[in-house]
This record gives C-alpha cells, structure tokens and sequence, in this order.
C-alpha cells in the first residue's frame, strides 16, 4: 500500500513538473499576432509591379510541366519557387526582395563553408610535407603532432579563443550582420577608443548560438589551426607529445586570437586608419601575418627554447644536412597546399555575392600566379648557387610565394602578385641560410623562413603594392576608400603595415616566448 | 622519456581544468561563475604541479639552458621596440616620422629576437655533435644508446 502511494506521489510529482514546464515553454513563446486593424486588413491598390508579379505567376510552369521533367533547365527555378508570406495574396514584391536577400546570404554562406573545408583540407597538405621532410625514424611523431594539433587548437578556440579574437567582429554584412558579435573590450588612451579583445562567442552558447556565427567560427577555426600546426613542423623530431600538446591549447586560447582579434576582429591595429589616419588601418586580407607570421613566429620561439636535433651541428659551429626520408609526401603535401590556399585567399572575401566581393576571381589568380612564382624564384636561385634545384627549397619556394600573397591578395593586381611571389622565392632560400647557419637555429622543414620571413614579407607588401582598384562596399577597417599602397600614392598605408609587424616582432614574439618558457620550466619541451 | 600514465592523467586535468576555467569566465557575471572559475584555476594549478612533480623522470635532456639575465633582456629589447613604434605614431602626426620610429622600432625588436636572445640561448651548444662529421656524429649518438 505504502508503494503505490508512493509511486502515485511520483507520478503526480512528474505530472506537475511537466505541466510546470509546458506552461513556461508556452509563456516564453511568442504571443499570437493581434488581428490587423480593418484599415490595414484592407488591400492594398495593386500597383504596376504586383500586376507583373501576377502576370509572371501566371506563366510559371504548371505541375504536368514540371512533371515532364526539365532536360534543358529552363523552366526549373521560377517565380513558383519563391515562398509567398500570404498564399492568397500570392508573391509580392516584399516576398521578393526577401527572398533576394536570403539568397545573397545563402550564397555567401556557402561560398565561405566550402573555402573553409578546403582550408581545413590544409592539414593534409602539412602532416605531409612536414613528416616528408623529417626523418624515418620520426615521421610518425610528426604525423601524430600534425592530427592531434586539428583537435587541441579547435577545442581551445571553441571554449574561449573565437571569443577573444571575433567576440567584437560584428558588422559585416555578407554574413547577415554577425550582430551577436557585439562585444569588444577596449580601453581609451590620448582620447581615442583602442579595441584589445572580444567578449562574445564563448562556447558558441547564448545569443552565439546563430547560424552567422556559426558560419565564422568555422571559417577562422581553420586558419587559427593553420598557425598552430606551423610549429609542429619547425619543432619536429624533437618535441616532446606533452609539452607541444600544452603549448597548442595555449596558442589556440590565446596567442593567435589575440593577434587576429587586433586585425580582423575590430581590434587596434585595424583601427589605425580611424584613430591616427594610418590608411585603411593594418589591413590583412587572408593572414600572412594573423596566421603565418604568428605561426611563423611563434616557431622561432619555440625553436630557440628546444635547440636543435642531435647532430644537427658539429663542434666549429658548422651545420649538417640532416635529409627527409620522403619526396614524395613533401611534394604532394605542397600540392595539396597550394590547393587549399584557394580557399584560404579566395574565401577571405566571406562571401561571392555583395559590392566588390566579386574580386574573388582576382584574388585566385593572383594566388596562383605567386605560387608559381615562387617556385621559380627558389629553383633558380638554388639552381644557379648550388647547382642543382633542389626540392624541399622547390616545395618552400611555393609555399612562400602563396604565404607572401595571403595578405595582399584582395588589394593586388597580378603583376604585382608575379613579384610578390618572386621576392618570397628567392626571400625563403636566404632566411633559412640565415636561420640554419648564422642564428644556429635548427628547423628542419623551414617553417620560420616560410611562414614567419614570407608572412612578414606579405604584410609589407600590401603596403608597397596595394593598387586602390579594390573595392569591399566602399571602405575598409571603416575608412571610405580602397586600400592603397606606397606605389600607388599612399604612404600612410605603409605605416600602418610597419606597426603591424611592429607588433608580431615585439608582442607576438614575446608572449609566445613567455608562455613556452613557463611550459619549459613546468614540463620541458624536449 | 616516452609517452607515460601520469603524463597522460595529468594532461586530463589540465583539459578539464582549462575548460571549467573557461566556463566560470564565460559565466562571470553571475553568481556559480565565479565558483567554477576558481574551481577551473585550482585545477591549472593542481595539473601544472603534476607536470613539475614527472619532469624529474625524463632524467638529462638535450634541451638547452642559457642564461636567464640575458633571456630577460632579449625579451625586453624585443617589447621595447614595440614601444618605440608604438610612441612614434603620438610624438608625430607626419608619416614621414612616423616610419622612421617604426623603422627604428622594428630594428630594435629584430636586435632582441636575433641578436640578443640566441646569444642567450647558447647558439645550439646542445646541439652540438661530438664529431667533426655528421656521420661521425651519427655513429656516436647509436652508441650512446
């Protein structure tokens, strides 16, 4: 007796707290419509442009068209396909403007997805040229950095790191106004507003929760984990699994979201041109420096806290070729770069379908043009010093050609990005003499040279080459104007570039430094 | 020293731990927020003894030491660049000055990076091998195993 009753208590227990609950999910939803006034209800005069509406529903394929099927494609996709908001009125113009606007959205939507799962292909692309290029005996300790970096840097970037660096970054229209990214710290100094970093985005929970941002955080997730899996390569065959481990969440936390926050996300470098009247602020279009030159130069850091390979230096200082075990993973790996910089570039746009966003195609061939380029510029350069081309200088070459134009290639035309290129080819052979043999520092895919000298070498370049015929809605970081170089008249533009480097050299490096110097005194990195 | 138990314990702590930290600061404003961030910040903590407490374990690495004075001062040459930089764009409104203290700066900067810090660092001293020839060396290290 006493358990029936006190199964009927339960059940009267959880029949309440189901009616408290449906009665606060029906509290929290929306209140039906209040009827329209009678004047309002009344309808409209049609106008000219409801006629030709009416006119057009009129001629649409009917269903035993359509049932016929569409060889040609020409009755697929008419006015029929367009919702309307009130059956009986049939499609109005506010229907069609509507659907206009959802359908540059959705184009815009797209178009960034795809480029960002190219870019996430990326990883690929890397796992191979760096394990390529180390030895045997390690190449399973690279690969295994270069899967597990995907997973450290995503899960640091979902938990805090997307907030720090785009928790400010609302604004931008080709993704439906991202307004739930409306919280940027900033602090003010001789009277101007200076943004340091985002609030919102955390977890992707709360008002984040929307398919904008959602849409974003994909897009910059895979260019975050492009820096961090930079490093893994320059610190190969000798990094402990612990320490890189560690010193990846920290860099997808922090380091990177904190550079890119101040250049993409609203922050103080890209409101240089507002504030001091430096250009269009820092600009940097797909991230030779937010991404490559963070990556770049985070890897020198860490590459002077670990030391080189053993074996890699003899006695009188001089350094020993220490060769990959694997061509052919190092050239295919470079293809499959070269092949996901198309969305890198490309897709930085954040859309195909708004004022100017139809550069896209400029912007892929100049990626294609300095890739190829600096392939050249290093085979020959190596071909005519040493003798021969040699291939990890070939596959760097190009890689350098396409890091150098990630930040200029919605600016440049593709002459400008033929040279561009052609610098970064020769620049990488230099650097990694200069990192192997004057600094002892040991690298051995040449991350440094690749990444942090071209990244650097891009981010100057914009403002050298810019040539003012880009035109993104009109401004730019919220100046009226297209991005201009030195070149091409504005030498302000240069300035901003030069504090942009400014800061990778000095802030970038120092936190990176700092932070692994702590993991080197907490858990060692070799 | 390889892969071991308690290093991979002491990384679920810290995964945890940063997480939980991350929360408490996405919920700061109310009232458990503040609790979960301080439960997140003593578990950074208890993870990063753990890490200190195995790193005796590895016994010698080929890592390299420096020396810690001239660390500091790579460091602070490399930030102090920055703030040349940084003053220049408010000591001048020309954009002629101010290249020339972003120059300056970035000169600085690269004098911390590249001229003071691998002086610090010791120039691969640990890299070092114990022959004059790469081969040489080679045969050493198999032996030393």
């Amino acid at each position: 007796m006493k358990k029936l009753c006190r199964r009927s208590c339960l059940g009267l227990w959880v029949l309440a707290l189901g009616l408290a609950f449906g009665l606060a999910v029906h509290a929290q939803a929306p209140a039906p419509a209040a009827p329209a006034p009678a004047a309002a209800a009344a309808p409209a005069p049609a106008t000219p442009v409801d006629a030709e509406l009416k006119d057009a529903a009129g001629k649409a394929p009917s269903q035993a068209d359509l049932q016929k099927g569409d060889p040609s494609g020409a009755i697929t996709g008419t006015i029929s396909d367009v919702p309307a908001a009130d059956s009986k009125a049939g499609v109005t113009l506010p229907d069609v403007a509507n659907q206009v606007g959802q359908n540059k959205i959705a184009v815009n939507f797209v178009w960034t997805l795809v480029c960002g799962f190219l870019v996430m292909f990326m990883q690929a692309g890397f796992a191979m040229v760096e394990s390529g290029l180390t030895r045997v005996k390690n190449a399973n300790h690279t690969y295994m950095m270069n899967f597990f970096v995907y997973t450290c840097g995503l899960f640091a970037y979902w938990i805090i790191g997307f907030a720090i660096q785009m928790g400010g970054a609302a604004g931008n229209s080709n993704l439906g106004g991202l307004q739930p990214l409306a919280s940027e710290h900033a602090i003010s100094i001789f009277g101007k507003m200076w943004g340091l970093w985002g609030q919102s985005g955390m977890f992707l929970v709360g008002h984040t929760y929307d398919v904008g941002v959602m849409v974003i955080f994909l897009f910059e997730m895979v260019f975050m984990d492009t820096a961090l899996t930079i490093v893994t390569g320059a610190c190969a065959e000798r990094w402990k699994f612990l320490a890189f481990t560690v010193s990846s969440i920290i860099m997808g936390a922090l380091t990177y979201p904190l550079y890119g926050n101040w250049a993409w996300g609203g922050g103080w470098l890209s409101q240089l041109g507002t504030n001091v009247g430096l250009g269009k602020g820092y600009c940097d279009f797909a991230g030779s420096g937010v991404v490559h030159a963070v990556g770049g130069i985070t890897a020198l850091a860490v590459c002077m806290l670990i030391g080189p390979r053993i074996g890699k230096y003899n006695r009188d200082g001089s350094a020993n070729a220490i060769l990959g075990h694997d061509v052919s993973a190092c050239l295919i790996g470079c293809f499959i770069l070269a092949f996901g910089w198309f969305g890198f570039n490309p897709g930085s746009t954040l859309g195909a379908s708004a004022n100017g966003n139809l550069r896209i195609g400029t912007i892929a061939v100049d990626t294609m043009l300095a890739g190829c380029t600096g392939t050249i510029g290093a085979i020959l350069y190596m071909w005519a010093l040493k003798g021969k081309p040699d291939y990890s200088m070939s596959g760097n070459g190009l890689l350098a050609g396409l890091v150098a134009i990630t930040a200029p290639s919605g600016f440049v035309s593709p002459v400008s990005s033929c040279i561009i290129g052609l610098v970064a080819g020769v620049l990488v052979c230099l650097s990694c003499s200069f990192f192997e043999n004057v600094l002892k520092v040991d690298d051995p895919v040449g991350a440094i040279s690749v990444h942090g000298a071209n990244g650097l070498w891009g981010v100057l370049s914009v403002g050298l080459f810019a040539d003012g015929t880009s035109n993104y809605g009109g401004s730019w970081n919220g100046v009226t104007g297209s991005v201009t170089g030195l070149f091409y008249g504005d030498a302000s533009q240069l300035v901003a570039q030069l504090v942009g480097i400014s800061t990778l050299i000095g802030v970038v490096f120092t936190i990176s430094m700092v932070i692994n110097l702590a993991l080197e005194f907490f858990i060692g990195h070799r | 020293m390889a892969a071991s138990k308690a290093q991979g314990s002491y990384l679920a702590v810290f995964w945890t731990a940063i997480t939980v930290l991350c929360a408490g600061i996405a919920y700061f404003a109310e009232g458990f927020g503040k609790l979960v961030l301080v439960f997140g910040l003593a578990g950074v903590i208890i993870s990063l003894v753990g890490f200190l407490k195995i790193k005796p374990l590895e016994g010698k690495t080929a890592g390299v030491t420096g020396i810690a004075a001239m660390k500091i001062l790579g460091i602070a040459v490399a930030l102090g660049g920055w703030f040349v930089t940084i003053a220049g764009l408010h000591l001048t409104t020309s954009t002629g000055g101010r290249l020339i203290f972003a120059l300056v700066g970035i000169a600085v900067s690269l004098v911390g990076v590249l001229g003071v810090l691998p002086v610090a660092f010791g120039k691969s001293v640990a890299g070092k091998a114990q022959s004059s020839s790469f081969m040489a060396a080679k045969t050493t290290m198999e032996h030393s195993r």
